[in-house]
């Protein structure tokens, strides 16, 4: 079965069941991973729809532990809390500084002041 | 829209759809504009994850296409393995909606005609065309020369009228 041709291209299927990101921005994403060539158009759906599911994912789990619940809110750092503590987001660390107050920084900094150090 | 900057990092999906998901996922939930921004960045980060993995699982399989069962295995071996049946699903809901637009075209071009008898039909439509283009040309090509003759005889006894003192009997019968 020729997945090329099954499956609508681009904004189509954006269209219709269920996908409401766009596949030509994932697909563009895809290719700047590094050594990515082809995908075939089937496995780009898949991903598409698996970002989606990430998302909504991330987000009602974010809002569910977090400390915004009772307000109805989902702030920064509950995202950056569940990314923490779920063993498959693991992978979000490194975009998801924790934010810490200015003030809090300059007192560890006191504390530990960092060495000369070439960055 | 394409990152004018061409850094291909900067590629994100757009702000706009993000939104309208998460406004879906959390309805009248107040979410703050960095945690969108961060949202944002996070699928930016998990579609390379999957698509590293599923890179990676490629190249071992010695294919050169990234295919749904590579994608779906990367999937798996990520910790998303929940999230399997329903990208399936989907999958398979285009699918069936390619088929059945297919389908339908054809079933429209093949209203049980043979191509012979189409084809057929088709000339004969086209000498009957070609058939009343004559005829009106002809038509108009009567009507013309009757027109001209008019002139003549008008011009003629104009003439004639002129030539009144000269002893000439004859009639300009017009010929044809």
């Amino acid at each position: 079965m020729s997945g090329n041709s099954e499956v609508d291209n681009g904004n189509h299927a954006s269209n219709n069941k269920g996908i409401s990101l766009p596949m030509t921005r994932v697909k563009l994403i895809m290719k700047s991973s590094p050594d990515v060539s082809s995908i075939n158009q089937e496995a780009l759906l898949l991903t598409t729809k698996a970002t989606e599911l990430f998302v909504q994912y991330l987000a009602v789990s974010s809002f569910v532990n977090g400390s915004g619940k009772t307000k109805n809110t989902l702030s920064y750092s509950d995202l950056a809390h569940t990314a923490e503590q779920t063993e498959t987001f693991q992978f979000l660390t490194d975009i998801l500084p924790k934010k810490i107050l200015v003030r809090d920084y300059l007192k560890s900094l006191e504390e530990n002041p960092p060495e000369e150090t070439d960055n | 829209m394409a990152s004018s900057s061409g850094n291909d990092d900067d590629l994100t999906i757009p702000r706009a759809a993000i939104n309208k998901m998460i406004k879906e996922t959390l309805p009248n939930v107040r979410v703050a504009n960095d945690a969108r921004e961060l949202v944002v960045n996070c699928c930016t980060e998990f579609i390379h994850l999957i698509s590293s993995e599923a890179n990676e699982i490629c190249n071992k399989s010695e294919k050169k296409t990234i295919s749904p069962e590579h994608v779906i295995n990367a999937l798996e071996s990520l910790g998303f393995a929940s999230y399997i049946t329903e990208v399936k699903d989907v999958l398979q809901e285009c699918k069936t909606v390619a088929l059945k637009r297919r389908k339908a075209s054809s079933r429209l071009e093949n209203l049980g005609i043979p191509e012979e008898e189409l084809l057929r039909q088709q000339q004969e439509l086209f000498a009957k065309a070609r058939q009343q283009q004559a005829e009106l040309a002809q038509q108009e090509w009567l009507q013309m020369q009757q027109a001209a003759q008019q002139a003549q005889l008008a011009a003629a006894s104009a003439s004639a009228g002129q030539q009144a003192g000269s002893s000439q009997d004859e009639d300009d019968e017009d010929d044809m």
